[in-house]
Order: C-alpha cells, then sequence, then structure tokens
C-alpha cells in the first residue's frame, strides 16, 4: 500500500515516470517489507510428534470419551444406522455396493501395506536427520583433530631443547674435527717441505762423496805409474806363492 | 432407471450454485505443504513420489523443456488425485466432464505446437512428412500428417473423459446388478468379487494419468525440442 502511494507521487512529481508503468509489479515487491512482525521472544514451542489418537480411521478418541459418560457410543452409532436404513434415509442402491467394495479394497490395502509405508516413510526421515547429524559430528570430529594436533604440537615445543642439544653438540663436534683435519694438513705440509729439504742435504752430500771418490780414485790410478805397477804385482806374484805353499802343505798333515 | 445411471455425472449444484468448483478445488487439500526439513510421514511420501516422478519425467528434456516441468507435474498429481477421489460413493470426478478435460488438453498442446514453430519452423514442419516415403504418396501424407497433429488435442480430451465415465459406468452398473440379484439370488457373491476385481482395475485408472501425461510430454518433446 504504501508501494502504490510512493508510485502515485513519482507519477505526479516526475511525469516522465508515469511511462514507466510495467516497471509497476517490481516496484511493488522490491519495495515490500519483510519481518515486520515481533520476534518471538520464547522458543516456539515444537510440533507435536504424533497426531491425535483416532478409532476406525475416521472417529477421534475424544469423541468416545465425550460419549462415555452419557451414552454408550457403539449402542448409538448402531441405532443411528439402523434408523437411517429403515427410515429411508440411506438409501441401499447400486453405489452401496459400490461403496462397499471401494472401502473394501481401501481398508484391505491399508492393512496389509500400511506399516511398510509408514516404515519407509520414517526410513526417508531417519536418512535426512542422519546426513545432517553426519555433517555435524564430522564437524566436531574435525575440530577435535585440530585442538588434537594443537596439543602434540604443544608438547613437541616444551622437548625442543633436546634437539637443539643434540645440533650444538653436533656442530661443535664438526668443528672440532674441522680444526684437527685441518692441523694435520699443516702437520704433513711442513713435514714435506722440511723432508724435501732434507733429502736435498742427503744428495748433495751423496753427490760430494761420490765425487769425491772419483776424484781420489782417479788421481791415484793416475798417480800409479808404470815401475810401480810391475813392482807391485811381482810382490803379489812371490805373495802368492808362498801362500800356495803354505796351503797345499797343510791337508797333507 | 436411466436418470440414476448418470445421475453422478451431472455437474452437482448447491441451490443452483455450481458445486464444481469447489470439488474441483478440493484435492489440493490433501497434500500439505510443509516449510520443515522432517514431516510427517504423509507428507514424506508425497514428497518422494512427487520427487520420484518428476525425476522420471523430466528426464529426458533439455533445459528449455524443463521450464515445463511445475505445470506437467501439477498437472499429473491434479489428476490423478481427482480420478482417485471419485471413486469414493457418491463423489463427482471432475474429469469426466468432457468440457474440463478439453481445456485442460488444448492450451497445453496448443502452447507446444506454437513453441515449436516459433523457434524453430523446419523442424516442426519437417513433422509432417515422415522419412523416406516414396514421391507420389507425399501430398496423401501431408495431408495425414497434419489431421494427426490436429487431432491430438481431441485426442488427449476424450481418450480422459471416455475411460473415467466408462470405469464409473461399469461400477455402477455392477453395482445395481449385484443390487438387483442380492432379491433374487442371494449366492451370486460371485458378481461382488467381479465389482472388487474391476474396481482394482479401475484403479489403474491412476495409470491413465501416465498415459495422459506421458501422451502430453512425448508430444511437447517432440514439437519442441528436437
Amino acid at each position: 500500500m504504501l508501494s502504490r502511494v510512493v508510485l502515485s507521487a513519482a507519477a505526479t512529481a516526475a511525469p516522465s515516470l508515469k511511462n514507466a508503468a510495467f516497471l509497476g509489479p517490481g516496484v511493488l515487491q522490491a519495495t515490500r517489507t519483510f519481518h515486520t512482525g515481533q520476534p518471538h521472544l520464547v522458543p516456539v514451542p515444537p510440533l507435536p510428534e504424533y497426531g491425535g489418537k483416532v478409532r476406525y480411521g475416521l472417529i477421534p478418541e475424544e469423541f468416545f470419551q465425550f460419549l462415555y459418560p452419557k451414552t454408550g457410543p457403539y449402542v448409538l452409532g448402531t441405532g443411528l444406522i439402523l434408523y437411517a436404513l429403515s427410515k429411508e434415509i440411506y438409501v441401499i442402491s447400486a453405489e452401496t455396493f459400490t461403496a462397499l467394495s471401494v472401502l473394501g479394497v481401501m481398508v484391505y490395502g491399508i492393512k496389509k501395506y500400511g506399516p511398510f509405508v509408514a516404515d519407509f516413510a520414517d526410513k526417508l526421515n531417519e536418512q535426512k536427520l542422519a546426513q545432517l547429524e553426519e555433517a555435524k559430528q564430522a564437524s566436531i570430529q574435525h575440530i577435535q583433530n585440530a585442538i588434537d594436533t594443537e596439543k602434540s604440537q604443544q608438547a613437541l615445543v616444551q622437548k625442543r631443547h633436546y634437539l637443539f642439544d643434540v645440533q650444538r653438540n653436533n656442530i661443535a663436534m664438526a668443528l672440532e674435527v674441522t680444526y684437527r683435519e685441518r692441523l694435520y694438513r699443516v702437520y704433513k705440509e711442513v713435514k714435506n717441505r722440511l723432508d724435501y729439504h732434507i733429502s736435498v742435504q742427503n744428495m748433495m752430500r751423496r753427490k760430494e762423496q761420490e765425487h769425491m771418490i772419483n776424484w781420489v780414485e782417479k788421481h791415484v790410478v793416475q798417480s800409479i805409474s808404470t815401475q810401480q805397477e810391475k813392482e807391485t804385482i811381482a810382490k803379489c806374484i812371490a805373495d802368492l806363492k808362498l801362500l800356495a805353499k803354505k796351503a797345499q802343505a797343510q791337508p797333507v798333515m | 432407471m436411466n436418470e440414476n445411471l448418470f445421475a453422478s455425472f451431472i455437474a452437482p449444484t448447491i441451490l443452483g450454485l455450481p458445486a464444481a468448483v469447489l470439488i474441483i478445488l478440493f484435492p489440493p487439500l490433501l497434500i500439505p505443504t510443509s516449510k520443515y526439513l522432517i514431516n510427517n510421514r504423509l507428507i514424506t511420501t508425497q514428497q518422494w513420489l512427487i520427487k520420484l516422478t518428476s525425476k522420471q519425467m523430466m528426464a529426458m528434456h533439455n533445459t528449455k523443456g524443463r521450464t515445463w516441468s511445475l505445470m506437467l507435474v501439477s498437472l499429473i498429481i491434479f489428476i490423478a488425485t481427482t480420478n482417485l477421489l471419485g471413486l469414493l460413493p457418491h463423489s463427482f470426478t471432475p474429469t469426466t466432464q468432457l468440457s474440463m478435460n478439453l481445456a485442460m488438453a488444448i492450451p497445453l498442446w496448443a502452447g507446444a505446437v506454437i513453441m515449436g514453430f516459433r523457434s524453430k519452423i523446419k523442424n516442426a514442419l519437417a513433422h509432417f512428412l515422415p522419412q523416406g516415403t516414396p514421391t507420389p504418396l507425399i501430398p496423401m501424407l501431408v495431408i495425414i500428417e497434419t489431421i494427426s497433429l490436429l487431432i491430438q488435442p481431441m485426442a488427449l480430451a476424450v481418450r480422459l473423459t471416455a475411460n473415467i465415465t466408462a470405469g464409473h459406468l461399469l461400477m455402477h452398473l455392477i453395482g445395481s446388478a449385484t443390487l438387483a440379484m442380492s432379491t433374487i439370488n442371494p449366492p451370486s457373491t460371485l458378481i461382488i468379487f467381479t465389482i472388487l476385481i474391476l474396481l482394482t482395475i479401475l484403479e489403474i485408472a491412476v495409470a491413465l494419468i501416465q498415459a495422459y501425461v506421458f501422451t502430453l510430454l512425448v508430444s511437447l518433446y517432440l514439437h519442441d525440442n528436437t
């Protein structure tokens, strides 16, 4: 109603808007206000789970309870039916048999398949509830898992100093090993150099010795004149003869 | 006897006012709506049934055809409930009146055909000639196809009317036969059994709804989306 007032006001204010009549319903819907009632301050009572109890599928139980102080309901019912039949208020016609067969088939069908259909409907509802329950449980489980993970992470953090100690030890050992390696290498290098010098010295001395020996030999050989050589050879021969005589004499004894 | 036989098909009036409107408006009262997820058994079974039928029916349509799903599902629900309620004693079935069935059939069929002609003229016209006809037969075949197209709404309406009316009439007749036999020859309870069997077959009037909507559906599909 307010929106119609707005529309007419707009039409008088801006005549060009009169041609926008086709926007009318949209404007009506767009300006409709929702949630105008007071919200419930107390929880709304839940719907009843089961319907009212009924006898013979038609007559509510309260009717029987209402009649019991006054008259028997079955007697009343029988009386009414017989009255209607006898006074021909209800005429037995072809329709009566049709009605009998329809109602008979209906009652038979309901009695036979009623519980099955009821269970089926209950199962459908239970499936829906189970789905929602599943979602809720999954959410709770997820959050619980997150909590457990957080707790275990916190516990791990408490034990972290072990890790740091081990790492520190590792690093110290590695440093030590590197230091010793380098020390050894230095030692080896220095020894190498000193060995080199020593071997150079040895070699020089040996070379000098050999050279001296060669020089001495050469001069000695040079200094041996031919005369001396002959004399020495003759002496050696005489010595040898003497020795041979001595030697030969020995085994005879 | 004659008057009584067809008495149940007279449109009921209450003091001269048509009660047929009330009768036609009654079935939706039996199909409650609910804004809750978990409902009572009635609503649950009804919702499950409607979901089943709608999925089954609209599965073969494309997006454009599925815009008709509300119309078709409400159509099948209406015809089903109306037919079933007409089985109760002393009740009036609106679908026995040819006027109502024509009012249902003609607009739906016309809507489908016109939609088909508007969007795909060539496809719609191509339906008038089946594939692989020998050339001399073409003129005659076009005429025959046109007639078969134009007769579709009539066929839909008359089919439904005739089936329901025939069923009700038969039940009436056999009921009156039983009534007569009960005074002449009581042990003829066999005829009552015949009524029962006939009745259960008549409850396959619900299958007529299937036939109705299905035919409508098929024609809609063929005309519109191919």
